[in-house]
């Protein structure tokens, strides 16, 4: 591998690393939650607060790159996001975490814009784009799947202790490609004490001729963006948090589950280039995919782990169609490139702050409102259970023992059963009994996703608007 | 058909394919298993034998008539009764007022178990003397159904049992045991003596 290839694969990785930072903690959650306490709430802060400063951090970041030769810049960001990342692995309580997340943020926004000016610089404007945005579709979608091997495989830790050398690798990359690439004269003029680096690349022969460049973001790609990022983080954090905490499916079976997500994604921009069915059928398109997938999620006809795997391959076919044309259309003939991937990733941010801020809250009721139908269900289950009456009553006893110990989760049942003893002859009906009540209440706890799933579904097609509006007008 | 059209169709088609086989195979309606009306008759088996499996019988179809008294499930009926703190008449009533429906429905059903197959569990602990419990087991069985008729003493069972205490306790299987079999043991006993005079 030439050295090149090497330093485009690095800063591709550490692009991939930092996006993939924004789902990556989301299996990790109810590890998290029991060693370090806090409150459920407490805890979603570990993943919305990274988001939020993504989001605010991105464009102050890329100004504040556009002053300087990106190189020193980008490697900073990179050494503050693997600082902080060692800082969240040695973290003892839930604050440490949270402020250490905010600070691989903010690293993590100057790093990811001043990837993209250095892939540009390194393999021209198409492919730099093309690789910066496919990097981030990857890690967005890959981010759940890997945070949840590893947390499964060794601990939460774990997840943080190995971005450090992933990212770290890349810092005398950036310093070293930073120092290399040419600066325009003409932004040698505008700023005599500064490389305005994104002005340069953009005009070294990279944009097509005769097109004149825009310095007005596009807004409609990034509020389909935006709106796409809400969705599909329900998609990601909903369907993990349905798998782990809904039905009890250990970390590693779920993160295998989602991984339909990005091996769908992988494929789509194939379909794309076989179809050549240009950048707005693919949006159009993406978006239903999306929204239809989430749409199947909430329709799931059994709980069963395999019953989610068709919404999900249609969720990776949207996000692979959407993802990669609508960042590239948000960054199309724009300058200064690294302001314009910023607004991108504000756009995605804010969008993944929006979905959890809707979401949240509608998945909080419907839970609330689901323990009664389960309880019921449950009931019913035991009532009608072919057992002695004694052992019904004893069994109802432990039963309510455990919820209470659960604390308001879905409850593990199978303590109570153990705890029951029955005698041999009972024994096939009591197994039974532990595995319908354990169908209730995966079935309770699908049905109180439903409204969220449905939500998150009508954010994926609301981001239909802006691009059909654009389309008319563009007509 | 144009490239711009058909990748959007084609995804639209995908989806509808998706959505109705799922909607066509139930995903519409799947959720935890709705409660059964206790105003419609359901079909109670017991597992247990003798004066136990009697008593989960009556309790389960006592349990649907009360619930059906009070305009609730049985399952919500369950459960609010599973909570600690006081009963309410209303609720010791219909209880009672289902233990007698469903005393009814199993008499009505020729389900009842003749008196005589449940004499010996009725007998042990009764706390009648020796003589008499030997004289009551030389007795015919067809005179002892005869003279205690399962229907008449379960309603008399009914009619003395604490309702309220049972619900008071209905978290303790032993506990409960103990008050229903005492109730229909006193049963028995007042429905031999009236039967013997």
């Amino acid at each position: 591998m030439t050295q090149r290839r090497m330093a485009t694969a690095l800063l591709a990785l550490t692009a991939a690393t930092v996006l993939a930072d924004s789902a990556v903690v989301t299996l990790a959650l109810p590890q998290i939650l029991r060693e370090l306490g806090g409150s459920v709430a407490g805890v979603s802060w570990v993943l919305i607060a990274f988001n939020l400063v993504l989001a605010v951090v991105a464009v102050p970041a890329a100004w504040l790159l556009g002053r300087r030769a990106p190189g020193p810049g980008t490697a900073l960001g990179i050494a503050v996001f693997a600082g902080a990342s060692a800082v969240c692995a040695s973290a003892s309580g839930l604050g440490v975490l949270i402020g250490a997340r905010c600070a691989q943020a903010a690293g993590g926004a100057l790093a990811l814009v001043g990837c993209l000016e250095l892939l540009v610089a390194l393999t021209g404007e198409r492919r730099g784009v093309r690789l910066w945005t496919v990097s981030g579709v990857v890690g967005t979608a890959a981010g759940p799947v890997i945070g949840g091997l590893l947390t499964e495989a060794f601990s939460w830790q774990s997840i943080f202790i190995v971005q450090v050398p992933l990212t770290a690798a890349a810092i005398p990359v950036a310093l070293a490609v930073g120092k290399r690439t040419p600066i325009h004269p003409e932004c040698a003029v505008k700023h005599p004490d500064s490389a305005d680096f994104a002005c340069s690349t953009a005009h070294s022969a990279h944009l097509r001729p005769g097109v004149p460049e825009s310095r007005r973001p596009a807004v409609a790609p990034n509020v389909a963006l935006a709106l796409l990022s809400a969705a599909l983080t329900a998609a990601l954090f909903l369907l993990v948090l349905l798998l782990v905490e809904g039905w009890r499916t250990e970390p590693a079976t779920a993160a295998v589950t989602v991984s339909v997500i990005p091996v769908a994604a992988f494929l789509a921009p194939w379909v794309a280039r076989a179809l050549q069915a240009g950048p707005q059928a693919e949006n159009v398109a993406g978006c239903l995919l999306v929204a239809g997938g989430l749409c199947g999620l909430a329709l799931l006809p059994a709980t069963a782990v395999v019953a989610t795997l068709a919404p999900q391959a249609l969720i990776g076919l949207g996000l692979g169609l959407t993802v990669d044309s609508l960042t590239g259309q948000a960054l199309h003939d724009r300058l200064p490139r690294a302001h314009h991937g910023a607004s991108t990733i504000t756009a995605r941010h804010a969008g993944v702050v929006l979905g959890l801020a809707v979401l949240t809250p509608i998945i909080t009721v419907d839970l609330r409102h689901a323990q009664a139908p389960a309880q019921e269900a449950i009931t019913a289950a035991v009532l009608d259970a072919p057992l002695p009456g004694t052992t019904k009553i004893a069994l109802a006893q432990q039963l309510g023992d455990r919820l209470l110990a659960e604390r308001g989760r879905v409850p593990d049942l199978h303590p109570a059963f153990v705890a029951l003893h029955p005698p041999p002859a009972q024994q096939p009906a009591a197994a039974a009994l532990e595995s319908g009540l354990n169908e209730q209440l995966d079935r309770a706890a699908l049905r109180a996703f439903r409204h969220a799933f449905l939500a998150a579904a009508g954010l994926a097609a609301l981001a239909l608007v802006p691009l059909l509006v654009t389309r008319r007008n563009v007509r | 058909m144009t490239p711009t059209a058909a990748l959007p169709l084609g995804a639209a088609a995908l989806v509808a394919a998706v959505l109705g086989t799922q909607v066509a195979a139930g995903g519409w309606d799947l959720g935890p298993t709705r409660a059964a009306d206790p105003c419609r008759a359901r079909a109670v088996v017991a597992v247990s034998t003798g004066l136990e499996g009697l008593g989960e019988q009556l309790v389960l179809l006592g349990l649907d008539g009360a619930a059906c008294r009070l305009h609730t499930t049985r399952e919500a009926l369950v459960l609010r009764l599973a909570e600690p703190g006081a009963r309410t008449d209303a609720e010791v009533d219909a209880v009672r007022a289902g233990l007698h429906d469903a005393v009814d429905r199993l008499d009505a059903e020729h389900r009842l178990p003749p008196a005589s197959s449940l004499l010996d569990e009725v007998l042990v602990g009764s706390g009648l003397p020796d003589l008499v419990q030997r004289a009551l087991h030389a007795l015919p069985d067809s005179l002892i159904n005869n003279r205690l008729p399962t229907a008449e003493v379960l309603r008399r069972a009914v009619d003395d049992l604490d309702v309220r205490a049972l619900l008071a306790r209905v978290t303790d299987p032993a506990q409960v045991q103990s008050l229903v079999t005492a109730a229909v043991r006193k049963a028995v006993i007042a429905q031999l003596i009236a039967g013997l005079h």
